[in-house]
């Protein structure tokens, strides 16, 4: 018997070769099967078999890709995965690592779907110009959309948080199945043809695309394009879309956003009320300051200071006047005392003494009376004669 | 009440505690109209007095409107 390899292998060996070869081998690969047995675990991987009629094969997807997918697989669920071989040596056994999953038939939705954008694009649908404005601070504002969904409670939470003001209207619609797409177009029939409100929110909650497909039916695209009310489309999550949104005058990408939306003219004239409210009273509250920076200077303490300061200076002045008197009298004091000693030099100058000292003499008779002549002194009278160190008496005798 | 016509006034008003040439008095007195007129308009955009209603039945021509609770 020919050998294939001329070694003998463990199965550790063997197991690393068949590894090798099937993952080397057999990788971006996209396979089409029914989910069968689905296992997901706790720690988020799913574990499920993927079969057709006549062969299965085990299949794992990886917590790293689970999230990416938008449903929970059913049993019986046709899909279509991408992935690769994997093969668990411990156990000898290989499975489908799978990196995606969507339902079988989804790209042919998709092409459906795009083919229809292309078939509305080129009639001009979707053209800027054609789009009506959405009102700023609407009055009334109507919804189509289920009226049991969580979307309509969104958008009534959002507005009376918003614009509690606003009056809204529901237009309830079948939003999911076959009867989902008349019943959609029939409500903005009938908000046109009764005029029911100044502007129209069409939507739903997140779905699979089959779910949202309502959306996109030529008749919920042709009432939308003829609506005189502006409408807003708001299907799905963000990541999802329907035709309706280009059809539609705004597409907003939740139905939260398209309440935000509607409601953000209410918001604005809130936010600048709130602002003029603020600058008002900042305003008035300067006015008041300046109003108090006058008054203040003629408060008790402030008048205080200012008093004493003028106090101060004029105590200062008159302290200042006394020294200066009293300097000018000592001055004026020396001025006389110098003219008094020249005086009394002069009347010295003049006094009989002074002649007396000089050996005259002042001759008085006994009556006192000066005598200046021989004739006034007759021989035998006495007579005083004054010197200038006493008196004496003194006889004429010739 | 006009929103708009309100909203000017105020603005107006503003303007004016803000020049110089205005006397304390005509201050208060604008102050406390701008301050009246505020609190209307932010009563009257809070103010929970919506109508949320439903359309019964499906014939278009004819709507028939009811409160929703």
């Amino acid at each position: 018997m020919d050998s294939l390899l001329q070694t003998e292998l463990s199965v550790s060996d063997l197991t690393s070769l068949i590894k090798q070869t099937l993952e080397q081998g057999f990788y971006g690969l996209k396979v089409t099967g029914e989910i069968s047995n689905f296992r997901p675990s706790s720690t988020g991987h799913w574990f499920f078999t993927l079969k057709d009629e006549t062969c299965s094969i085990s299949a794992v997807m990886f917590k790293g890709s689970t999230w990416k997918v938008d449903f929970t697989p059913q049993e019986g669920d046709k899909v279509t995965v991408t992935g690769s071989l994997d093969v668990y040596g411990a156990r000898g056994t290989y499975q489908l690592k799978c990196e995606s999953m969507e339902k079988s038939g989804f790209g042919q939705l998709l092409a459906m779907l795009e083919m229809r954008k292309r078939q509305y694009a080129a009639l001009g649908y979707f053209d800027e110009k054609t789009k009506k404005p959405i009102p700023k601070r609407p009055l009334r504002v109507g919804v189509v959309t289920s009226p049991t969904g969580a979307a309509l409670q969104d958008i009534l939470n959002i507005l009376g948080r918003r614009a509690p003001s606003l009056d809204i209207l529901v237009l309830p619609a079948t939003v999911q199945g076959e009867s989902a797409a008349p019943s959609i177009a029939n409500r903005i029939l009938q908000a046109n043809d009764l005029l029911l409100c100044d502007v129209l929110i069409v939507g739903r909650g997140g779905g699979s695309i089959e779910d949202l497909l309502p959306f996109s039916e030529e008749c919920v695209i042709e009432a939308i394009h003829c609506s005189q009310i502006p409408i807003i489309s708001a299907v799905g999550h963000e990541i999802d879309w329907a035709l309706s949104d280009f059809v539609a005058d705004l597409r907003a990408p939740t139905p939260s956003a398209a309440a935000e939306l509607v409601s953000q003219g209410y918001m604005d004239y809130r936010n600048q009320v709130q602002n003029l409210y603020e600058q008002l009273q900042k305003s008035m509250q300067s006015r008041l300051l300046l109003a108090e920076s006058k008054v203040k200077r003629f408060d008790t303490k402030a008048m205080q200071v200012r008093i004493s300061n003028i106090i101060s200076t004029k105590e200062y002045l008159l302290a200042n006047a006394g020294n200066n008197l009293v300097i000018a009298q000592k001055q004026l004091l020396k001025s006389h005392d110098a003219r008094v000693e020249l005086a009394i030099r002069e009347l010295q100058a003049l006094s009989p003494l002074a002649i007396l000292a000089r050996g005259y003499t002042v001759v008085q008779n006994q009556e006192g009376k000066l005598v200046a002549s021989k004739e006034q002194a007759e021989p035998g009278s006495m007579l005083t004669l004054t010197f200038a160190d006493g008196k004496r008496k003194a006889l004429v005798k010739e | 009440m006009s929103f708009e016509t309100d909203i000017s006034r105020i603005e107006e008003i503003a303007q004016k505690l803000n020049a110089s040439d205005t006397s304390l008095e005509e201050s208060i007195a604008l102050f406390e109209e701008g301050m009246r007129l505020a609190k209307a308009l932010e009563k009257a955009l809070a103010e929970a007095k919506r109508s949320v209603e439903i359309v019964l039945g499906e014939n278009p021509q004819e709507a028939e409107i009811t409160s929703l609770a």
